[in-house]
């Protein structure tokens, strides 16, 4: 094995009154790496990583956080921005981050130092005065980034980082997050948005009813699958693209659409086919999206909610 | 248990509490209600009133002129005697109604009718407007009978039996350590107002607390929190923090209070009355030790059980519901310190000063009001810490299951549950 892992999961489970949560999930995240932790809702994501940053104590399996089987013992070298945002409503923000990184063992005037300077890193010296409830959405959500970071962890969490974000704020997002894998710390996002997965992670976990069905890094993975998938534009009739020979599964998006094929299939033969049906824009072979595997290993059921 | 971070949540607790719109008002306000409350039952003792203008009318027990001259007499009402006459059998009703007629025109305030009477000599009755005045009535009172006595005695043995008349009953507490004057006055005033304070504090600052923990828990602060420290750490900060809190707003009040005495009751004509109650006495060193440990015990035990029931729930509505079971021992606890004042030693009062969830209130009680053998006062405190500690631990295991829960609110059962797996 080469370095340490930052974070390693080895058969872990928890179980809540008769639901297992996590079921005999093992993973490891290599230090200096932004890891992604993939999943659909309720598989079991938050969950672990709870487990990971000692918010909860596993029924079973075992944990080596930075190191230490306990992860309270480096509990100030963890860094974590929950799903479910919160900040006191009636505190000034300054205040709010300088109490945010003493919890996370900073000194007192330490603390206060960093955060005006986040503060006004972040466009927010002005506010930083103001009381919660007076920002807006955006602005509470670099505050809320700010204090997972304050204290320059070393293994930083970030669960569902970008939902809810306009797209400047997310490239905003996005940049800082590159920053602290700069700076040296390992990044575990945890997230539905595919894209950013594609653009931000090395490696991934893909989790699904608390097992990890998929791990290791995202081009060996996508190279594994090889060149499967016709990446398709078209105009016509979605229904023409029904019970092509060689495909096994066609995932339509009105004027494009993924063609899984068959694993001895002709690629040949399925342009052939589909030049008779509608009119092709573009035809190429790819390996499969991180979208295309996610569907693939966790199975596509329309009566499942969509992401939160 | 980190204490550095322990000390960080208590911080931030103590900031948020301290500049807490609530705290600053009820820091001003609640003084301002104890001096409402002393002004009304000052305004009680008080005869805030010109003059008092009465006619006497004696039916025939001969004392009226007597009776005339020491009205005049009374120093604290300046009594105006428009008329003083006796009243033969047949006028009697109609000089009655006259007078009545009178008071009806706001011409007089009131009249005394005196009738003879065979055992005491002679029956009193007062007409008048306002008949609810104590110290009026008290007043009357003395003088009728000072006048009966003054037509039946004389000399050497009017004078003993006035001297008599005049002495008071006076108290004074015996103790292990000495014997003290003063006696129910001073005990009855401190204990009602430092257990009021106990009282009002832990209930205030408890559902405070209980308030501030459900808003932690549904705006999902909790999860950044819990993980960077204990479920345990952090509950043990917010306690310190409440409790610096209350021992802050403590202090301000006594400073208020103390100024008040020493330089703002001086200046009043109530204060001679306060001082004769012995306001120095009733606010002594023993009593003030006595109230802080009772005070600091109480408080953690009390807001550390807030604390746990806060965590149980979702929701501030549910909280209202759920907070019941703490606010019990507080309000037992006070009410019954009334029992336990009147009859320290009562085999009841005993008991109750012996149960940690009242001792804050029943023992400190007692302690000021009978001063009960030692061992029995150090046994009580020693039992309370006892409970202390132990309602912190189970608090804080309650606290850390439930801390993170959403959705159904714990039956009894499973807190229970929690406590003997957690």
């Amino acid at each position: 094995m080469p370095a340490e892992a930052a974070l390693r999961c080895e058969h872990l489970v928890k179980t809540f009154d008769t639901t297992r949560a996590v079921d005999d999930l093992s993973l490891e995240v290599s230090p200096g790496q932004i890891f992604g932790l993939l999943g659909p809702n309720g598989s079991g994501k938050t969950t672990t990583i709870r487990i990971g940053l000692g918010i909860y104590v596993p029924d079973g399996g075992s944990l080596l956080v930075l190191g230490h089987r306990d992860p309270l013992e480096v509990r100030d070298r963890l860094g974590y921005l929950p799903e479910e945002r919160g900040l006191y409503p009636r505190m000034r923000i300054d205040e709010q981050l300088a109490f945010l990184g003493t919890i996370r063992g900073l000194p007192f005037r330490e603390a206060k130092r960093r955060a005006g300077t986040w503060l006004e890193n972040l466009g927010l010296a002005e506010n930083a005065k103001s009381q919660t409830n007076e920002l807006s959405k955006g602005m509470q959500q670099k505050v809320q980034f700010a204090a997972a970071v304050i204290h320059e962890p070393d293994l930083l969490v970030l669960d569902e980082p970008f939902s809810g974000l306009d797209p400047v704020n997310t490239r905003l997002l996005k940049d800082l997050i590159l920053e602290q894998k700069t700076r040296g710390a390992t990044v575990v996002l945890s997230t539905h948005r595919m894209d950013q997965v594609e653009q931000m992670c090395e490696s991934i976990c893909l989790i699904h009813e608390g097992q990890a069905v998929l791990t290791g890094k995202l081009d060996e993975i996508r190279a594994s699958y090889g060149k499967s998938t016709v990446r398709l534009d078209y105009d016509g009739d979605a229904s023409s693209l029904e019970g092509l020979s060689g495909v096994r599964e066609v995932r339509d998006s009105g004027r494009s659409a993924s063609l899984l094929m068959e694993p001895a299939a002709d690629p040949q033969e399925v342009l052939r086919q589909l030049l008779d049906r509608v009119r092709v824009r573009s035809f190429s072979l790819e390996e499969p999206s991180v979208e295309d595997i996610f569907l693939d290993k966790v199975g596509y059921d329309p009566r499942h909610e969509a992401t939160s | 248990m980190n204490l550095g971070k322990v000390a960080q949540v208590a911080r931030r607790e103590y900031v948020a509490r301290v500049r807490s719109k609530a705290f600053i008002l009820t820091t001003l306000l609640i003084p301002g209600l104890f001096v409402v409350w002393g002004s009304i039952s000052g305004l009680l003792q008080r005869t805030d009133i010109d003059q008092l203008r009465l006619s006497v009318l004696d039916f025939g027990t001969g004392i009226g002129a007597n009776l005339t001259e020491h009205l005049e007499g009374i120093e604290e009402l300046p009594i105006i005697i428009e008329e003083s006459f006796e009243v033969g059998p047949a006028e009697q009703d109609a000089v009655r109604q006259r007078m009545s007629n009178l008071i009806r025109e706001d011409d007089l305030d009131g009249y005394l009718v005196l009738r003879p009477d065979d055992e005491i000599l002679a029956r009193a009755q007062y007409f008048a407007r306002e008949t609810g005045n104590p110290v009026i009535i008290g007043r009357l009172e003395r003088a009728v009978s000072v006048a009966v006595l003054e037509n039946w005695f004389s000399g050497e043995e009017l004078a003993r039996l006035r001297r008599v008349q005049g002495a008071d009953l006076e108290t004074i507490t015996v103790s292990d350590e000495g014997e003290e004057a003063g006696g129910f006055w001073v005990a009855y005033i401190s204990t009602f107002v430092l257990g009021m304070l106990i009282y009002m504090m832990t209930l205030m600052h408890g559902q405070q607390m209980a308030m501030a923990i459900v808003e932690e828990k549904s705006s999902r602060l909790i999860e950044l929190i819990i993980g960077a420290v204990t479920a345990v750490e952090f509950m043990a900060g917010k306690i310190f923090g409440v409790l610096g809190a209350g021992l802050t707003q403590l202090a301000v009040w006594i400073v208020m209070g103390l100024v008040a005495v020493l330089f703002v009751l001086p200046g009043l004509a109530m204060a001679d009355g306060l001082m004769e109650i012995g306001l120095a006495e009733a606010f002594s060193i023993g009593t003030l030790s006595y109230f802080l440990i009772f005070f600091m015990l109480g408080y953690v035990m009390y807001v550390t059980m807030f604390a746990a029931i806060g965590a149980t729930c979702n929701s501030t509505e549910e909280l209202q519901h759920a907070m019941f079971p703490a606010m019990m021992p507080i309000l037992i606890g006070f009410f019954s310190t009334f029992y336990v004042m009147t009859n320290p030693n009562a085999l009841a009062s005993r008991v109750l000063s012996f149960i940690p969830l009242f001792t804050p209130f029943t023992m400190f009680a007692r302690v000021n009001v009978a001063e009960p053998p030692l061992w029995e006062v150090w046994l009580a405190i020693l039992l309370l810490a006892v409970a202390v500690v132990l309602s912190v631990y189970a608090a804080a295991k309650v606290f850390r299951v439930s801390i993170l829960m959403h959705g159904k609110r714990p039956a009894i059962v499973d807190i229970w549950r929690m406590l003997k797996t957690a």
